[in-house]
């Protein structure tokens, strides 16, 4: 099969969707199927993989809480319609659609066997209202779309008011259960945290806040926090007497992330909103280690209500202080943690999401049939190329 | 005033495009059923196909036997109002029959193959029913009643699956 996929957001930059296309696009390469992979990119240079083909440099927008790297306008959109007619896709499966990027572009002029997978999950906004008039007959033309979690769903529910087939994301699940621990991070009471944590809705300041709590029950804590950001500039929040215990590794590699993971006593992830489906948490289970994390929708939904990890009241630090001492302290319930999460983990592997996610191409296709541009649109390129060659 | 002389010939075109706007809308939509229809359709005839096999088995009683081949012929040949309630009987009867491990670890493939099915199958329907659900909300629209921009395409019928059986199934 001839799969298109489109990411919304600048190839260069980490990202969940980005990730989240990388893996599926290797996935479906080593099961034999042809891929082509269409993205923003600042840096043409720095795209490694053969398959990604650049669409041109983004814009930064600041969008749900972070920025977000998007591409649109006629010289985006023409790059687009270029990369379709020339695909011979049969299927074209479309990352966030409903964003102001190359998705929204492309389900614009092409039409046939069209698939959306909506990532975000956004409160109620009235903004979106405003705007679904304009996106309803666009998104309309997805024959099948796919929510990353039921928190997407409900997004995608209350602003475009259509139904979507839930599909988590996809970890490879072997990659994070057969890493290597790394002596240097592993040590008793170790408290692990990856993201961007300059960023508040990561949440780090409830975990720093819950910090002198932990000190107090626990003298030898450490905590071990990796990710983009000044590290400098969070630690001047902490007291003194407590910098001692925290360590700040940067950014690191997906094989550091797994190592990392394997390495420390207790994963916790204090996000405070804005998240959709949690992604890390996956693999932080799939890994082994036990999981404290805020009780948000996304997280809530992901760990079955505390039925995979422990969760504590979002944005209190007593609390989080509280389960984090608890999971600490208690190595039975921590063992047991581990042992449910990494079963739990293997729902999420390529090997079974790659599946579903084929499942639902085959059913948005037609016998034989392929994605074509519009016929409007189609008139624009056969205008675009005369006027080339002439 | 020379302006609404203009104007008047604008709003005509614009009418035009937003009618003939309005219904390619629908006839994408009606599209889309006919497609996840197909597609359907050829996954519950795998599946009867697949019934009819298991009657040939020495182990499937007699009584077994008469339900599935009655229900899978049912659902090959039965009309789409009927076809749902055919469908479903022939879900209850496998549904019996996968509870059945020993049978299961008898035949592998043939329950693997069923277990894929089912799993496609409800995907299948909930696109399905999505699609028939957004193109008769569009032809509700008064704009579409009044200018009969569906023309004389068929309205869409929803598949009515018990989905609930399905999940069943799985476990």
């Amino acid at each position: 099969m001839k799969i298109g996929l489109i990411s919304p957001y600048a190839w260069d930059v980490p990202g969940g969707v980005q990730a989240h296309i990388r893996d599926l696009a290797y996935h479906y390469l080593d099961q034999g199927h042809e891929i082509s992979v269409l993205a923003p990119a600042s840096d043409e240079s720095s795209i490694v993989e053969n398959f990604v083909v650049s669409a041109g440099r983004p814009v930064a927008i600041p969008y749900n809480g972070a920025v977000a790297r998007v591409l649109f306008g006629p010289v985006a959109a023409s790059r687009v319609r270029q990369w379709v007619a020339g695909g011979d896709f049969d299927v074209l499966h479309l990352h966030e659609p409903a964003i102001p990027s190359l998705s929204l572009l492309a389900c614009s002029i092409a039409e046939g066997p069209l698939v959306g997978t909506f990532h975000a999950a956004a409160p109620r906004q009235k903004v979106t209202f405003a705007i679904a008039p304009f996106l309803e007959p666009v998104i309309e033309k997805l024959r099948a779309r796919i929510a990353v979690s039921e928190i997407a769903r409900e997004t995608l529910r209350i602003h475009l008011d259509t139904d979507a087939v839930v599909i988590p994301n996809g970890i490879s699940a072997h990659f994070y259960e057969r890493a290597e621990a790394n002596p240097a991070w592993s040590r008793e009471l170790t408290i692990g945290f990856i993201g961007r944590f300059s960023e508040p809705r990561k949440g780090l300041n409830i975990l720093l806040e819950a910090l002198p709590k932990i000190a107090l029950a626990l003298p030898d804590v450490r905590l071990l926090i990796a990710g983009p950001g000044d590290g400098m500039e969070a630690m001047e929040r902490v007291n003194p007497a407590l910098r001692s215990r925290i360590r700040f590794l940067g950014r690191i590699d997906d094989e550091a992330k797994a190592s990392f993971l394997k390495s420390v006593s207790v994963y916790v992830a204090p996000n405070t909103g804005g998240e959709s489906f949690g992604i890390i948490l996956t693999e932080a289970m799939a890994s082994g280690v036990p999981i404290v994390a805020s009780n948000i929708p996304a997280f809530s939904q992901l760990l079955e209500d505390g039925k995979y990890g422990l969760l504590f009241e979002n944005e209190n630090a007593s609390d989080l202080a509280e389960k984090l001492i608890r999971l600490l302290k208690d190595k039975e319930l921590a063992r047991s943690y581990s042992e449910l999460g990494s079963q739990y983990a293997k729902r999420f592997d390529w090997a079974q999401v790659g599946d579903e996610i084929m499942n639902v191409y085959l059913h948005a296709r037609g016998e034989d049939e392929k994605v074509t541009l519009l016929s409007e649109a189609r008139s624009w390129s056969r205008l675009f190329t005369r006027g080339e060659e002439e | 005033m020379d302006l609404p002389i203009f104007i008047a010939p604008l709003i005509i075109l614009l009418v035009i495009w937003y009618l003939t706007f309005s219904a390619t809308r629908l006839d994408r939509l009606h599209q889309r059923v006919e497609t996840s229809w197909a597609n359907l359709d050829a996954i519950l005839q795998r599946r009867a196909s697949l019934a009819l096999e298991l009657t040939h088995f020495p182990e499937t009683d007699p009584a077994a036997n008469l339900l599935l081949t009655f229900a899978a012929h049912h659902a090959r040949a039965a009309d789409i109002s009927v076809r749902s309630e055919a469908e479903s009987s022939l879900t209850a009867v496998l549904l019996l029959l996968r509870q059945e491990s020993w049978l299961v670890e008898k035949y592998p493939d043939l329950f693997e193959e069923l277990d894929q099915i089912t799993e496609r199958l409800k995907v299948g329907i909930s696109l399905h029913i999505e699609g028939v659900s957004a193109a008769r909300a569009r032809r509700s629209k008064l704009i579409y009643r009044i200018f009969r921009l569906a023309g004389k395409a068929p309205l869409p019928v929803k598949y009515a699956f018990e989905d609930d059986s399905l999940v069943e199934m799985q476990r």
